[in-house]
C-alpha cells in the first residue's frame, strides 16, 4: 500500500511539473502522421517500426524533407543528401561511387533508401555501422569524403536561417537547432519514402498480369535448384525484397573491403554486406556494395557462373564449387525480366518526395 | 487546476478498487519463462561460437554452424485436470537474436503441468503468407516447394578429410513440409514434430523452464547423415525431408526446471 501511495505522489509531482512545461510550449502542436501503408504491405508485413521518441508529424516530415535537399548540410553548401540519393535513381546514385564536396570519390555505391521504415533489424548501411536511422543520418554530414562538415557548423548555419528556426519550433517545440533534431527530422522524412507501386505489386493485388517470360523468371527466382534468390531477397510473401541481413555472396576471394567485419572486428564477418532491396533495379545501377556490375546481366552472370570461394562465404551460396547455379541464357533472360517488374515508376515523380526548397 | 484534481481522483480510485483483485491475481498466476538452449553433444552452442569448425557429427564429419533459426508452435501447458493452456501460437528462435531465445509472456497458476510444443507448423497452420513477422523474416517457402514456412534453417561449413582442408564445403540443412513433385502440381506432407517435454512444475514466484535442442541428433538418429551426399538443395528433396523428420524426434528435451 505504501508503494501505491508513493506511486500516486510521483504522479502528482509529474502532473504539477508538466503544467509549467505546458505553458512554456504553448503553440507547439505538431500534427501526428501515419505512414501511408501500401495495400500489399498491410496484407503481408508487420506495421512499420517508428521509434517512440520520434513519432512522425506533418511538421517533422516537412522539415526533414527540406533538410534532405539542403546543401547547407555540407561544408561548402554544395551537397545535400539528395545529391547521392536521387528520387529518379531509386533514391540511390547511378555513379559507381558518389563524389563528395572535395571531388573525392567514396568506396561504396550509394544504398537505395526506400521502405526503410520496415528495416526491423535496425542495422543500417552496407556494413551495418548504424543502429538506428537517426544514427545513420548523422555520419555523412561529418564524413570527410562526403559532406565534410561539422555538426556545430551545421547547427550554427541553420540557426541563422529564420525559415529553419520557425520550422524546428513547429516540429519540435524549440527554436534551438541541434544535430539530434536534424537527425530526427531527416529520419522522419526518410521513413515516408515508400516504394510499392511496381508492376509486381499490382500483379499481387490482381491488377496486372505478368508476361510468360516474367512468370518464368519468377519461377527461376523461387527455385532452390536454379536462382535460389528467395532466401536473401524476399519473395511474393516478403515484398521488401530483402531479408535486411548480411551475407558474403561470393564476390571475392580476398577482401579489400571487410564490410560488416570492419565494424564488428569479427573475422567470421569479413566480407559480409547487407542485402539490398531488389526494388527499383531499373533505376539503381550499378550494383553490389561497390557498384562493380554496371548491368543486371552482369549481376545474373555472377550468380550463375561467377561465384568464388572465401572463408566467410554464405552457406546459401550452395553451388560455389561449380561457380554458381549455371542458368541457361533463356533462364537468365527470364530472371532479368522478372526482376524488372519490381521497379516502381511512380517513385521518381512522387510529389511528396521532391525538393521543396 | 480543477480539471487536474478531478483527473487525479479518477486516477486514484481504480487503484483502491482493484486492490483485492490484484492480490488474488498475484496468488493465482506466476510468471513462467521458457528458454531455448542448444548443444552439440557436450558442447553448448551459442551464436558467439558460430563459424568455427569445432563439432564432429555422428558420421564423423567436422563442421561449423553459421546460422540456426527454427520455428516452434503450439506451446501449451496442460494441468493435472487436463485443462490445456495455449501460451504461444508460434515463436521463431534465432540464435543470433538474444531476445528470441526466451518466451517470457507466460502467466500460470502454480502446479504440475505437461509441457508440449511443436517443431514447425501443423499442416493446418502452415498457410502461405499469413504471418507478417515471419514474412518480414523471409521465412517463407515458395509455392513450387509446397508453400507455407520453413521449420528450420541450420547452416554452416564442413570438411571432407580427403580434400583440401582450407576450402570447407557448405551445408544448408533446411526443414520444411516434405513435398513431392516440386512445381505447380506439388503435394505436401506434414513433417512437423510434436515435442512432449513431460511434466514440469510451476512454483510460486518466477519459474524458468529450459528446453534444449541437441543439434547433433539432426545428423545421427536414426539416419546417420552424410553431408557429402546431403548438404544443400534439400527443400525439394522429399526423402531428405522425411529423414530429417525422423531425426528430429529426439532432438528436444527438458534441460532444467527451476523455481526461484
Amino acid at each position: 500500500m505504501i508503494q501505491k501511495i508513493l506511486f500516486i505522489f510521483c504522479l502528482l509531482c509529474i502532473a504539477i511539473s508538466c503544467g509549467e512545461d505546458d505553458n512554456q510550449n504553448q503553440g507547439y502542436s505538431p500534427t501526428p502522421v501515419n505512414i501511408a501503408i501500401p495495400a500489399i504491405f498491410s496484407q503481408l508485413l508487420p506495421p512499420p517500426e517508428i521509434p517512440a521518441n520520434n513519432q512522425l508529424t506533418q511538421e517533422g516530415i516537412a522539415l526533414g524533407r527540406a533538410l534532405f535537399y539542403e546543401k547547407k548540410l555540407s561544408a561548402d553548401n554544395t551537397l545535400a543528401c539528395a545529391g547521392c540519393h536521387k528520387p529518379n535513381q531509386g533514391f540511390s546514385d547511378q555513379r559507381r561511387y558518389s563524389i563528395g564536396i572535395d571531388g573525392i570519390a567514396g568506396f561504396r555505391n550509394s544504398m537505395p533508401i526506400v521502405n526503410i521504415a520496415w528495416n526491423t533489424n535496425n542495422k543500417f548501411n552496407w556494413d551495418g555501422s548504424a543502429n538506428s536511422l537517426e544514427e545513420q543520418v548523422l555520419e555523412p554530414v561529418v564524413n570527410e569524403i562526403e559532406m565534410h562538415n561539422t555538426w556545430p557548423n551545421v547547427e550554427q548555419t541553420l540557426q541563422t536561417d529564420p525559415r529553419y528556426v520557425t520550422a524546428f519550433s513547429n516540429a519540435f517545440g524549440t527554436s534551438t537547432i541541434s544535430q539530434e533534431l536534424v537527425a530526427k527530422a531527416l529520419a522522419q522524412f526518410i521513413r515516408t519514402l515508400v516504394s510499392a507501386d511496381a508492376k509486381f505489386d499490382n500483379y499481387l493485388l490482381g491488377q496486372a498480369t505478368l508476361t510468360p517470360l516474367e512468370e518464368q523468371g519468377l519461377a527461376v527466382f523461387l527455385d532452390e535448384n536454379r536462382g535460389d534468390c528467395f532466401h536473401c531477397h524476399g519473395s511474393p510473401s516478403n515484398p521488401l525484397w530483402t531479408d535486411n541481413d548480411f551475407h558474403n555472396n561470393g564476390l571475392d576471394e580476398n577482401f579489400t573491403d571487410l564490410g560488416l567485419g570492419d565494424i564488428t572486428g569479427d573475422p567470421a564477418q569479413f566480407g559480409l554486406f547487407k542485402s539490398p532491396t531488389l526494388r527499383n533495379l531499373a533505376y539503381t545501377a550499378p550494383y553490389m556494395h561497390d557498384g562493380r556490375f554496371q548491368t543486371l546481366d552482369q549481376v545474373i552472370d555472377h550468380y550463375s557462373e561467377g561465384l568464388v570461394f572465401s572463408p566467410t562465404i554464405d552457406p546459401l551460396m550452395k553451388t560455389v564449387a561449380q561457380g554458381g547455379v549455371q542458368l541457361t541464357p533463356q533462364e537468365k533472360a527470364a530472371l532479368k525480366a522478372f526482376l524488372l517488374t519490381l521497379s516502381d515508376p511512380s517513385l521518381a515523380n512522387n510529389s511528396a518526395y521532391q525538393n521543396p526548397n | 487546476m480543477f480539471k487536474k484534481s478531478v483527473f487525479l481522483v479518477l486516477l486514484v480510485l481504480p487503484f483502491v478498487a482493484c486492490d483485492k483483485n490484484d492480490d488474488d491475481q498475484a496468488q493465482q498466476n506466476t510468471p513462467v519463462s521458457v528458454g531455448f538452449l542448444h548443444s552439440f553433444y557436450e558442447n553448448t552452442v551459442v551464436s558467439s561460437n558460430f563459424n568455427t569448425i569445432q563439432y564432429t557429427n555422428g558420421f564423423g564429419t567436422s563442421l561449423s554452424i553459421t546460422r540456426l533459426r527454427y520455428l516452434i508452435s503450439q506451446v501449451s501447458f496442460t494441468n493435472q485436470d487436463g485443462i490445456k493452456t495455449l501460451v504461444k501460437d508460434y515463436h521463431l528462435v534465432d540464435l543470433s537474436q538474444d531476445n528470441s531465445l526466451t518466451i517470457n509472456d507466460v502467466l500460470l497458476p502454480p502446479g504440475a503441468y505437461n509441457l508440449k510444443m511443436r517443431f514447425g507448423f501443423t499442416e493446418a497452420s502452415n498457410t502461405s503468407s499469413v504471418y507478417p513477422d515471419l514474412n518480414a523474416a523471409s521465412w517463407n517457402v515458395p509455392e513450387n516447394l509446397g508453400g507455407g514456412y520453413h521449420y528450420m534453417q541450420l547452416e554452416g561449413r564442413w570438411l571432407d578429410p580427403g580434400d583440401t582442408p582450407d576450402e570447407p564445403y557448405l551445408y544448408a540443412y533446411h526443414t520444411i513440409s516434405a513435398v513431392q513433385n516440386p512445381g505447380p502440381e506439388n503435394t505436401r506432407e506434414d513433417t512437423s514434430i510434436e515435442i512432449d517435454l513431460g511434466e514440469i512444475t510451476v512454483t510460486q514466484g518466477a519459474t524458468q523452464i529450459n528446453v534444449n535442442m541437441h543439434i547433433d541428433q539432426w545428423f545421427e538418429n536414426p539416419n546417420l547423415w552424410n553431408l557429402s551426399e546431403l548438404n544443400g538443395l534439400l527443400m525439394g528433396n522429399y526423402t531428405a525431408q522425411k529423414m530429417m523428420q525422423e531425426n528430429g524426434q529426439n532432438v528436444f528435451s527438458l534441460a532444467s526446471n527451476m523455481g526461484d
